[in-house]
């Protein structure tokens, strides 16, 4: 899409590639999105703790904006070390959720899941694991019924 | 290096992949059985007398490799019939069953799920027992193999994967590897450009080679 135009000290969305690569120049400053903030981080790593299931994320990339934002402009977002602290929480309960509920997928056998609002990070540092592991169990579960591929072997 | 690399992986059901390593290891594992009938000039071949053109006689017991086992195999029993190891018969299956974390899985033969699977073959009338205890040893160690390859950043894993079979141990460094390269990205390194491994190392044996 275009972007612009860029004028001295009015507001302008542009990419986040971009605007990290502005604000390393010096050329811009950086303005936190709206979500990124102690009280409404707070609420919903509150929120994630309560509910069994996983709740919607403020962006499906938070973690990767907040590494971002934080790495490259801590000094344009106010309480960077809580905002740091508050994502972490909400990461490590949202992983730990993961693993029971996928424990509990394992344990009942289940052939399919729906997670609706984990973000693309949280289910690919998992992904791997989790479906080889679902994997094999399939494979081990089609022994137990022994189908046409039993006789293949008869001489 | 390991990107572009993509060993044939194990088959894990009643068929083995034909190219795969693993699986050619795993069926290298010796079977108790018993010969059916006479097996002329093969007693040296199967480690059961000293000259090369003595016969093994009818009934005599045998450790055969898992392939063999399965070629001479036939439903009509003809030439050998092939017991259960003990681990898979009902004693350790109730062991299985009971808890099947404290099991050391490396020791009791480092292909558990692998060769289990492959007995299958042998029409046993316990098959239907074998299959679901192998499954459901498989479920109930599977949070414990989640959290130890997911907590451990960085640490010796070498306790943790020693009781594990080679299936696991596959999973497991598939876990390892996911929360490695996330680790990676929020420290910033995957952003840093690192030498290969593989030029690293030649680099060094290079320098070996002149000192000596």
């Amino acid at each position: 899409g275009d972007l612009g135009p860029f004028n001295p000290g009015l507001p302008v969305e542009v990419p986040v590639w971009l605007a990290i690569n502005l604000k390393q120049r010096q050329k811009c400053r950086l303005i936190p999105p709206e979500w990124m903030d102690v009280e409404k981080l707070g609420e919903i790593r509150d929120q994630e703790r309560k509910e069994d299931t996983f709740t919607l994320m403020p962006s499906p990339y938070y973690m990767e904006l907040t590494k971002l934002l934080l790495n490259y402009a801590s000094d344009n977002i106010p309480k960077a070390d809580e905002i740091r602290t508050l994502v972490k929480d909400t990461w490590d309960t949202r992983i730990a959720k993961l693993r029971l509920s996928a424990d509990s997928f394992v344990r009942q056998q289940e052939a399919h899941a729906k997670l609706d609002n984990l973000t693309l990070m949280e289910i690919n540092t998992t992904g791997a694991f989790l479906t080889q592991a679902l994997d094999h169990m399939y494979k081990l579960r089609t022994n137990l019924q022994p189908g046409e591929s039993a006789h293949s072997q008869d001489f | 290096m390991s990107e572009a690399y993509f060993p044939v992986g194990p088959g894990l059901g009643l068929e083995e992949n034909f190219l795969s390593l693993d699986d050619i290891l795993m069926s290298q594992e010796k079977l108790p059985g018993r010969a059916e009938s006479t097996l002329p000039r093969l007693a040296f071949a199967l480690g059961q007398g000293a000259g090369t053109g003595d016969a093994i006689p009818e009934g005599s017991k045998l450790e055969i490799p898992l392939w063999l086992a399965k070629g001479l195999h036939d439903s009509k029993r003809r030439i050998i019939s092939v017991e259960l190891p003990k681990i898979y018969k009902e004693a350790w299956r109730t062991v299985f069953s009971a808890d099947a974390n404290v099991v050391d899985l490396h020791k009791m033969g480092p292909y558990y799920y692998g060769f289990g699977s492959q007995l299958l073959n042998f029409d046993n009338p316990e098959n239907p027992e074998i299959a679901q205890t192998i499954l459901q040893t498989f479920i109930s160690r599977f949070r414990r193999i989640m959290d130890s390859s997911q907590n451990a950043y960085n640490e010796d894993t070498s306790a943790l994967v020693a009781r594990l079979d080679e299936l696991e141990r596959a999973l497991f460094r598939a876990g390892q590897k996911g929360l490695n390269d996330f680790q990676c990205w929020e420290k910033g390194q995957a952003s840093q450009i690192t030498a290969s491994s593989l030029v690293q190392n030649y680099g060094k044996r290079k320098f070996t080679d002149m000192d000596g």
